[in-house]
């Protein structure tokens, strides 16, 4: 069995070879430790069973990864003669069904995930064959598209515990080579030439750390494999040595060849069982082949490799900390100078590398250094193998170039963030790390971008995160574990982090201070600057980062107490309330219903919420996002469960008793005036809030009747007037006074009312609709989506033709169609991008489809086309492709040249809207690029002394719930500002609920509003969808889990 | 290279010996640099990054205990940035354990005291821990009270490396991080304590104490030790 020459190792590579590629079919089963846990032991014996049974000849082999962790488990068929085929996800029960195929010669084809038909193994190459035209190529499948598997080589495609399958790939080969030709010093100069940088996270080149080894001049000298891995979520080197431990027992043969170095180590973490048994396996075949241990492949050379398994520390990846630890002693690093080259394991000079560095080095022996550096930057050459995790559709083990933009990790590779929510930021390297914003994803990967970043490439981790994640939560967690982590032995480390965690704890619950975060971050600059080692100098980088790159969530945690992602518990009370614009105490409405009290329920609804049955409406209802029933079944219908309590004291004989009592909590009067402009959501929330604190409020509309875009832009089959005069009815009642038909800036001047108010709150919304230049515009029959929609609203006659098209996809160009629909038009919307990236609520979309209306997806207007008279006659549109993803997380649509065309008579332009600013010039308002008023993002307070701005006028066209959460948020400081109190608490009474929490939620499935068949309603403005029942909503609330209660039991 | 070279230490051209590094340096040429887990004799561990300097062309500091001077070095021993690291790590220090001067046997001769008054250090920014540490007093003749003790390890070296009784070490991790007797034996029990009471005069607080001595009346005497580990050193 010994080889011994080269006829020998020949032999053993054609046995080899007749494994990999035998007479007969070859199944093999992906069996790292990732695909064990998703039920790949129970695959593999279903196979192994099947053959039994049917004594069918076939070649069964257990292999590593191929590293698409989401389609785990992997098993790759070959039928003599044809590719490799990759099946994914297949279940112990598809076993029989894919013999039967086998036994038919054919493949699987709706398990199949790619094909493979030859491989690149760098030191071998294999063909398999050829065919399956159906079966995508495995670089055809996004997410190994640009993958370029160097280190990986071998991974997935050999079984790990066969030498001889590692043999037949060309394993050992360049270990023959080197001894073969007995030049160390040319094999040092080639890695030096490869330009190989240590793959641990330092990045300190390879084959300068060799040459200090070879030249150190020491009875013993050691060398080292660390593959004691340790950061959370990253797991390259456990699924390289799982998947091919002989390409690392070769790098270091060689290694320790040219160093002039007898004894090797693998410092393995003990929580690799898998890892470390293959290790084993391995070291017994090599030394069984003689290519290990005494006399290697009869060149004289001797080389032993042994294991220590580490007992977990992750402090002992650091190299002094890991010698001291091999040498017995604690853990605990010592600083450099002396280095490990000078004296390390036991005094002697040792080299320690990373395990992905030791793969690199059998390719740069065999193919030479120059064809190493084609690929990667010229920096930092050759390829990195990362881990892909978080929040991402495909997650895996990727081995890129170095130097690819982050995006392509993200978005091509991983294939963005699932479930269509936004990518917000990827940490990488680990809790030595740092996070990189969704703006700088152009960064490319390697050591001295990431650097400038402050982050590192470090071992390979690469974290997605999604809106879903708070990046102080993050900072924090990744403290807590380097915290956790240290050894203890320098003061910075010790005891600098364990303020940094109380620091970052304190601001997660809510009690920080801004004062806090000053010294948070000096304290995070010291420890990086003073640590004694690894650990502790890069400890810090995760709350630097967070601090530079995602400031406003600090801020939102220690100014606004709180926490958008919703992740840091103290600083909400439920996650449907944290979600709310509004922070409407949903789970209190709720059990309120749930306890038959609906006046108070109502009182608990209006006094969260001015425009409750609207709101119940329209709302873009987030919370549905956030509910955990979702994790059960649906979410619980809150928008709903609050229109129905609006709607059932609106118009009863309950509601002027009801009302007096609402009115009731207004506080004793302040004599402070305050001035609203608009009479919109975000103002009426802003007056309702003002007249509960006793001041005098003043709103101010440039139209005859109060309620802005609910009244003008909001069509009557959405939300009826009738059900909006209610609303405005009662915030009359608490003592707001309307002036109508006067427009700021015409009849009442802005300086005006700065003089005559002590407060003045600007609540102006996008009316002025944006246009798309595009050939065709001045037609007649091009009419902006807002101005046709305020026609309506108005009861003005509009010239609208017989076939309508509408170009965008936001909720305006849903209300043109259905509201064009109801005109008794027939609609076509066209829009650039899928379905699932339009902004439009998805439920509206729905409906107007199933009123008629069409959609063109990914079609953007070329020109509009007119008649002889001047009239709209047909609208061209182009299609478009997805792209790249662009700074929304969305792909780009691109324009093709395939033009379609359309006839029509009208074209409604909803492509958008913007503040008309004119009134705001000269008015000491400072006024951002974009064209929005600046505001401090808290207080809502302008440039100018008095002056608050809020809703669309500082955001953007947003929704009407968002609106609402601004002007609620203005009346608060401006209280603060005009009494100098936190009243804020006191204003809203307290109800007596139930702390209980249910023992048993209601198990009935989400109650839904009720839509009026589509044929009914597509004619007619009445209300196109009903409201729940009584019983409904009683049902509906008792769905509810009440995450509001803490420590219930 | 010649065994006599020459530095600079904040500007000033001294000259020092190949091997000996830059904290040596810097005290024969009456330019002291804090430490407090340096002490002579004993071979440095680098752990209270006191002694922190900068070296001109290097990115990162160094401490002056472990890094061996080169010739032609220019080394900055003291400026604000350097002081205001200094600064916190005392903070960190005094928030970390319970160091309360005036019921303290050390009060006027500690280490710890003397380095925050001369850096200028008279409260601490951030929270105190308040750990609830125990007090050994199981010796004879003397006492262990964690919460003095500031995990320098000096006392550790000086069992070991002088005394050779390897009786003390550092247990735990991080923040949980405590000197322990043999294998967390009380001081009483210990197996190999020989009394000499080496670390006792090696420790720069009140952590180690000899019984007998009220508040403000222990004073440690180290040069004893560090004369006794120079002879270990001529020895071949």
């Amino acid at each position: 069995m010994r080889i011994a020459d080269l006829s020998s190792f020949n032999e053993a590579r054609e046995r080899g070879l007749a494994k990999l590629l035998p007479s007969h079919p070859r199944v093999t089963v992906g069996m790292g430790t990732c695909g064990t846990g998703n039920g790949a032991e129970a695959v593999y014996q279903a196979f192994s069973d099947q053959f039994d049974q049917r004594g069918f000849s076939v070649k069964l082999a257990r292999t590593g990864c191929f590293g698409f962790c989401a389609e785990e488990p992997l098993v790759n068929v070959w039928l003599p003669g044809k590719p490799v085929v990759i099946l994914h996800r297949v279940q112990a029960s598809d076993a029989a069904a894919i013999v039967d195929d086998l036994a038919a010669s054919r493949v699987p084809a709706e398990l199949a995930l790619c094909k493979v038909e030859e491989w690149d193994h760098i030191t071998g190459h294999i063909k398999y064959g050829s065919g399956y035209p159906d079966i995508p190529d495995w670089s055809q499948v996004p997410f190994f598209k640009g993958q370029k598997k160097i280190v990986l080589r071998h991974c997935g495609l050999i079984n790990p515990d066969d030498i001889e399958e590692a043999l037949a790939v060309g394993t050992y080969s360049a270990l023959y080579k080197v001894l073969i030709d007995a030049n160390p010093d040319a094999v040092i100069e080639a890695i030096k030439a490869a330009k190989l940088r240590g793959r641990g996270g330092a990045g300190y080149q390879t084959g300068i750390k060799w040459e200090f080894l070879r030249k150190a001049k020491a009875e013993k000298k050691y060398i080292i494999c660390n593959a004691d891995e340790g950061d959370p979520g990253a797991y390259m080197n456990r699924n390289e040595i799982e998947s091919d431990p002989h390409s690392l027992l070769e790098g270091m043969i060689i290694g320790g060849y040219v160093t002039g170095c007898q004894e090797g180590i693998v410092y393995v973490r003990a929580e690799y069982p898998l890892a470390v048994h293959r290790l084993q396996e391995a070291v017994e075949q090599a030394t069984e082949y003689g290519l290990l241990g005494q006399n290697i492949l009869g060149r004289g050379f001797n080389f032993h490799i042994r294991l220590v398994e580490g007992a977990g520390a992750f402090v002992c990846g650091e190299e002094t900390a890991l010698i001291r630890s091999l040498e017995g002693k604690a853990g605990r690093p010592t600083p450099r100078p002396p280095y490990p080259a000078q004296s390390g394991l036991y005094g002697y000079p040792t080299n320690i590398n990373n395990v992905e560095t030791w793969y690199n080095i059998a390719p740069i022996v065999i193919k030479g250094p120059a064809w190493f550096t084609e690929t990667g930057s010229p920096k930092s050459p050759g390829t990195k193998v990362f881990s892909l995790v978080g929040k991402v559709v495909s997650t895996g083990l990727v081995e890129m170039p170095l130097g690819t933009p982050l995006k392509n990790f993200v978005y091509d590779v991983g294939g963005g963030a699932p479930g269509g929510r936004t990518v917000k930021s990827v940490q990488t390297g680990g809790p030595s790390g740092g996070c990189i914003p969704q703006e700088m994803f152009d960064v490319a990967v390697d050591y001295e971008s990431l650097a400038q970043l402050g982050s590192i490439m470090g071992s390979g981790g690469m974290v997605v995160m999604d809106e879903d994640n708070c990046m102080v939560d993050v900072a924090r967690y990744f403290v807590e574990f380097t915290h956790s982590e240290s050894c203890g032995k320098c003061i910075p480390c010790r005891s600098g982090l364990d303020q940094a965690l109380r620091m970052l704890n304190a601001v997660t619950h809510g009690k920080a201070t801004e004062k806090e975060l000053v010294l948070l971050d000096e304290l995070s600059r010291m420890i990086r600057d003073c640590s004694l080692c690894g650990l502790g100098q890069t400890a810090p980088n995760p709350v630097l980062t967070t601090m530079r790159h995602f400031r406003h969530e600090f801020e939102d945690h220690i100014r606004a107490r709180r926490c958008r992602a919703g992740v840091c518990e103290d600083l909400a009370l439920s996650p449907c309330e944290n979600s709310c614009p509004l922070h409407m105490n949903i789970p209190r409405f709720l059990e309120l219903v749930k306890e038959d009290r609906l006046e108070e329920a109502f009182m608990s609804v209006v006094l969260d919420n001015p425009l409750p049955a609207s709101t119940g409406r329209v709302c873009q209802h987030p919370c549905d996002n956030r509910c955990r029933r979702a994790g059960i079944d649906e979410a619980v219908n809150m928008r709903d469960v609050h229109r129905y309590i609006a709607d059932s004291i609106y118009g009863s004989d309950r509601y002027e008793a009801i009302a007096a009592q609402v009115v009731a909590n207004k506080k004793p009067p302040t004599g402070k005036r305050v001035a609203i402009v608009g009479a919109g959501p975000t103002g009426l929330a802003c007056a309702w809030y003002c007249a509960l604190f006793g001041h005098e409020v003043v709103i101010y509309d440039s139209n005859a009747q109060a309620g802005g875009m609910l009244r003008y832009a909001i069509p009557e089959y959405r939300l009826p007037k009738a059900t909006l005069d209610w609303e405005i009815d009662l915030i009359r009642r608490m003592g707001v006074e309307f002036v109508f038909n006067c427009q700021v800036g015409k009849e009442i001047s802005l300086n005006d009312l700065g003089a005559q108010y002590d407060a003045v709150f600007l609540a102006i919304g996008t009316w002025k609709e944006n246009w798309v230049y595009l050939p065709g515009t001045e037609l007649e029959g091009v009419i902006p989506a807002l101005p046709f929609l305020e026609g309506v609203a108005k009861g003005h006659t509009l010239p609208l033709g017989r076939k309508v098209a509408v170009i965008g996809g936001g909720n305006a160009a849903i209300d043109s169609a259905r509201t064009a629909l109801r005109l008794g038009a027939d609609v076509t919307i066209i829009y650039r991008r899928e379905r699932k990236d339009m902004p439009a609520i998805a439920e509206e979309t729905e409906a107007a489809e199933a009123e008629g209306a069409k959609i063109v997806f990914l079609a953007t207007p070329h020109r509009i086309v007119g008649n002889a008279e001047g009239k709209v006659s047909a609208i061209e549109v182009a299609k478009t492709r997805l792209g790249e993803f662009d700074k929304s997380g969305r792909r780009r649509p691109i324009t093709t040249d395939e033009i379609q065309r359309l006839a029509c008579d009208t074209v409604i332009l909803a492509v958008g809207e913007a503040v008309d600013i004119d009134f705001a010039k000269a008015s000491g308002l400072k006024i951002k690029e974009s064209g929005l008023i600046e505001v401090d993002r808290y207080s809502l307070e302008t440039s100018r002394p008095n002056f608050y701005a809020g809703g669309d006028l500082i955001s953007g066209a947003s929704n009407v719930s968002n609106a609402m959460g601004y002007g609620k948020r203005a009346a608060r400081y401006i209280d603060l500002r005009l009494t100098g109190v936190k009243r804020w608490k006191d204003l809203l009474p307290e109800f007596q609920i139930s702390q209980t929490v249910p023992a048993h939620p209601s198990e009935s499935p989400r109650h839904h509003a009720r839509e009026v068949p589509a044929g009914q309603r597509c004619r007619s403005f009445t209300e196109a969808v009903v409201g729940l029942a009584p019983v409904e909503a009683m049902e509906e609330s008792c769905r509810c889990l009440r995450c509001d209660i803490r420590n219930g039991d | 290279m010649p065994s006599k070279i020459s530095i600079r230490i904040d500007g000033e051209l001294v000259h020092a010996r190949l091997g000996q590094t830059i904290l040596e340096v810097a005290a024969e040429n009456n330019k002291p640099i804090p430490s407090l887990c340096s002490m002579k004799g004993l071979r440095p561990v680098g752990a209270c990054r006191l002694c922190l300097v900068q070296v001109e062309g290097l990115g990162r500091m160094l401490p002056a205990c472990t890094t061996p001077v080169q010739d032609g070095m220019s080394v900055t021993t003291d400026n604000a940035k350097l002081r205001g690291y200094r600064q916190m790590i005392i903070e960190l220090l005094l928030a970390e354990r319970n160091h309360v001067c005036a019921v303290c046997v050390a009060n006027g001769h500690c280490e710890l005291q003397t380095a925050a008054a001369k850096l200028g250090v008279m409260n601490t920014r951030y929270a105190y821990r308040y750990p609830n540490h125990k007090v050994d007093l199981s010796h004879s003749r003397f006492t262990l009270d964690h919460n003095r003790c500031i995990l320098c390890s000096r006392c550790v070296r000086a069992c070991a490396e002088v005394e050779g009784a390897h009786v003390w070490e550092i247990g735990g991790r991080g923040i949980g991080s405590l000197l322990v007797c043999e294998l967390n034996r009380t001081w009483g029990e210990s197996k190999h304590c020989t009394a000499c009471g080496k670390c006792v005069q090696s420790c720069p607080t009140g952590a180690l104490a000899e019984k007998g001595f009220a508040v403000e009346e222990m004073t440690k005497k180290p040069e004893p030790v560090s004369r006794i580990a120079a002879f270990r050193e001529v020895r071949p």
